[in-house]
């Protein structure tokens, strides 16, 4: 009789209580991983969207205007540093940048705003701008357009959900409204006949500009409208022009889309008097591994001379980072409870499994079982027991983390406007089986690793006398 | 032939206040294919003997030797090999393995012993056979009688062929007509197996079947009668 044969059999003995040690592990495990995934999956989406829509993975910068970002704090931008730049191994190209602060007015409205003096073309290595211009509006006048079209009637309930809403994409449109891949061309080609959005873009050298649509809602300003803005130029100067909005676009991080205007990098130099001079030089990059841009940011290094400098989106996203650190500990010490009660539970059973199986083990080693196969034994059925919860879990969980990446949660309502508040964009996305179901599995391995401890030492100080006489 | 010596055995229990002189100064000797019966009244070391002879407690002085081999010089593993190759052992309250049927429960010792396939199908079937129960073969011992149970016991005590089978109060669980089958059975196993049994028992109908009747009063032999 082979002893794994022993250890299933044992197994099922007590069918209800194997069962309920399992539906244990199973549910640590799957409660967790589900929660690990939303949790990593919201931290990697505000990274995707800080990143991709702000500061890039690398940027050369003048090594004051991170801590005080003043245009006196800019370095000239020669075509000698470009060329250094972009031929290097993994570099796919670089992103010139202006940025700096302004006051801008439309009408009698005035707003405290981002500007972001950019090449409209070079831009969409990194942040893509252009794909960011709005493409839909819900208007009241959309609303009802769309309301008399032929859209199935779930989706003409929930538009007065979204009223006033920009999308910049078909896929933003999708997610708002359960749209199933099936039926997308028929609802989008809906919405682009009554509810599309005509947007401009902008070229360099031409005072135009692209203003985030939340800004645009609060300066009630739309296409064709004039913005003016007012700052401090390079040196002391003033800064002051005004420029049509060409475009209107949605950015994924609130806090941005609330302040942000695109004016081309050369206009935005003439508007603050520093012809030649960048805020920053981002560089667009094939592979984003750490590796690699550790690797890029020491070669970068050897390039340039002070005052200029590289950072990496580590250190510009510094803040972003700690938050997240602080909300990952408490999420881990959540999971931890988890895994005490699920421990407390485990142990039980092997307590009670000891216990009652006591005058076995002595009958056993009495006849001529030695006490390390019996070990064997005892071991096997708790990493069976273990193992069908470990994988049940992570079986159980991984469609509900696919379907959470593929249809994030996204919040409405006054819960939106909360995590609006805080400049984050309000949607849970859950991330894709990566190393952390690895490591949920092992920490529920672990837990009936150290559960084992107290039967196999029991086995092993067992003294067959008294063990026949339990 | 002498197969079991006992040497000035004793066994004392301490504790806090009270020592329990529970095996005192036992000196004794079994040859091949005896029927012994250990008698005596309760408390007078009859199960302590049995653990004792069977190496399943050692004792305090003196010396126990099966087959020329002193048990207090084997290690602990040593010592669980070797019980698993000489003694056999039938306990009160059977003590099968619940999840094993009546065949893989006689199997266990020689899949232990890594007999192969065929020999333990053998003797699986010939010890089943002669206990009664070859066609309850596949039934595990929730489906069995007591007293079949104990059959099953009798038989995987005999499975690996040991010099002797210690049985502790065998009949002390069954009702008359399981305890006699059973009686019958072992003392037909003992003439054709020619393995000695040593039961420890308060049943006259064990006492009446033995071939030699050890009395045991406050852990001491009080007499040793052999009858022909």
């Amino acid at each position: 009789m082979k002893n794994y044969k022993i250890a299933w059999r044992n197994l099922w003995r007590n069918r209800r209580r194997t069962l309920i040690t399992v539906a244990s592990v199973f549910f640590a495990v799957f409660f967790a991983l589900v929660m690990r995934s939303l949790q990593l999956g919201t931290y990697d989406h505000m990274f995707r969207n800080a990143i991709e829509s702000y500061t890039g993975y690398i940027q050369i910068q003048h090594e004051d205007f991170w801590d005080n970002k003043i245009v006196d704090n800019t370095f000239e931008f020669t075509s000698d540093l470009d060329q250094d730049i972009r031929s290097m191994k993994n570099v796919t190209g670089t992103v010139p940048r202006f940025e700096s602060f302004a006051l801008a007015s439309s009408g009698t409205l005035t707003k405290g705003v981002l500007v972001m003096g950019i090449d409209p073309e070079k831009e969409a290595l990194l942040s893509d701008t252009r794909s960011k211009l709005v493409k839909y509006h819900l208007t009241d006048a959309n609303i009802g357009a769309l309301k008399n079209s032929n859209l199935p009637e779930t989706m003409k309930k929930s538009l007065d959900l979204f009223k006033g809403n920009f999308y910049s994409s078909n896929s933003s449109l999708a997610v708002d409204f359960n749209i199933e891949d099936k039926d997308s061309s028929m609802i989008n080609s809906i919405f682009r006949k009554h509810a599309s959005f005509e947007n401009g873009y902008i070229s360099l050298g031409e005072p135009g500009a692209l203003i985030g649509s939340k800004l645009a809602l609060y300066l009630n300003a739309g296409i064709g409208d004039t913005i003016v803005l007012l700052s401090q130029g390079y040196h002391g100067t003033t800064a002051a022009g005004k420029f049509r909005i060409n475009g209107i676009v949605k950015l994924p991080t609130p806090d941005f889309d609330n302040k942000i205007v695109y004016l081309p990098y050369n206009i935005c130099q003439e508007l603050y008097n520093a012809p030649g001079m960048l805020t920053s030089l981002a560089i667009s990059i094939k592979d984003n591994d750490d590796e690699t841009i550790e690797g890029m940011v020491k070669e970068i290094e050897k390039e340039i001379t002070p005052p200029l400098k590289v950072m990496e989106w580590r250190e510009m996203n510094k803040l972003m980072i700690n938050q997240m650190d602080a909300d990952s500990k408490s999420g881990m010490i959540m999971i931890f409870i988890l895994y005490l009660v699920i421990a407390f539970g485990i142990f039980g059973t092997v307590l009670m499994m000891t216990a009652e199986r006591r005058r076995e083990f002595g009958v056993l080693v009495a006849i001529g079982m030695q006490k390390n196969k019996l070990s064997v034994v005892v071991t096997m059925e708790l990493i069976m027991m273990g193992f069908l919860g470990i994988i049940s879990g992570i079986v159980a969980s991984l469609p509900v983390i696919f379907y959470g990446y593929s249809h994030p949660i996204r919040f409405h309502g006054e819960m939106a406007k909360m995590y609006e508040d805080y400049g984050m964009e309000a949607v849970m996305p859950f991330l894709l089986p990566d190393m952390y179901v690895l490591w949920q599995s092992l920490v529920v391995a672990i837990i009936v690793f150290i559960a084992l401890i107290y039967p196999l030492r029991k086995i092993r100080k067992m003294k067959v006398v008294n063990s026949l006489k339990a | 032939m002498k197969i079991l010596e006992l040497k000035n055995v004793n066994k004392i229990y301490n504790g806090s206040e009270v020592h329990v002189h529970a095996v005192n100064d036992v000196s004794l000797e079994f040859r091949e294919a005896e029927f012994a019966a250990i008698v005596g009244p309760s408390g007078s070391g009859k199960t302590t003997l049995l653990n004792l002879i069977g190496g399943l407690d050692m004792p305090t002085s003196g010396s126990i030797i099966i087959d020329g081999t002193d048990l207090s010089k084997l290690k602990s593993s040593q010592l669980i090999d070797f019980r698993m190759r000489n003694i056999g052992f039938v306990f009160q309250a059977y003590n099968l393995i619940p999840v094993l049927t009546a065949r893989e429960n006689v199997e266990f010792i020689m899949s232990l012993q890594k007999w192969s396939k065929r020999e333990r199908d053998e003797r699986t079937f010939e010890l089943l056979k002669a206990v009664g129960l070859d066609e309850r073969a596949d039934s595990r011992p929730s489906k069995l009688s007591g007293g079949q149970q104990q059959r099953v016991a009798v038989a995987r005590a005999l499975a690996s062929k040991p010099k002797f089978v210690l049985a502790d109060e065998p009949t002390a669980n069954l009702d008359s007509k399981s305890a006699t089958t059973l009686l019958e059975i072992m003392e037909k196993l003992n003439h054709e197996e020619k393995i000695t049994f040593i039961f420890s028992t308060h049943d006259p109908r064990v006492v009446k079947m033995a071939h030699r009747v050890i009395t045991l009063v406050d852990g001491s032999v009080a007499t040793d009668e052999i009858r022909e």
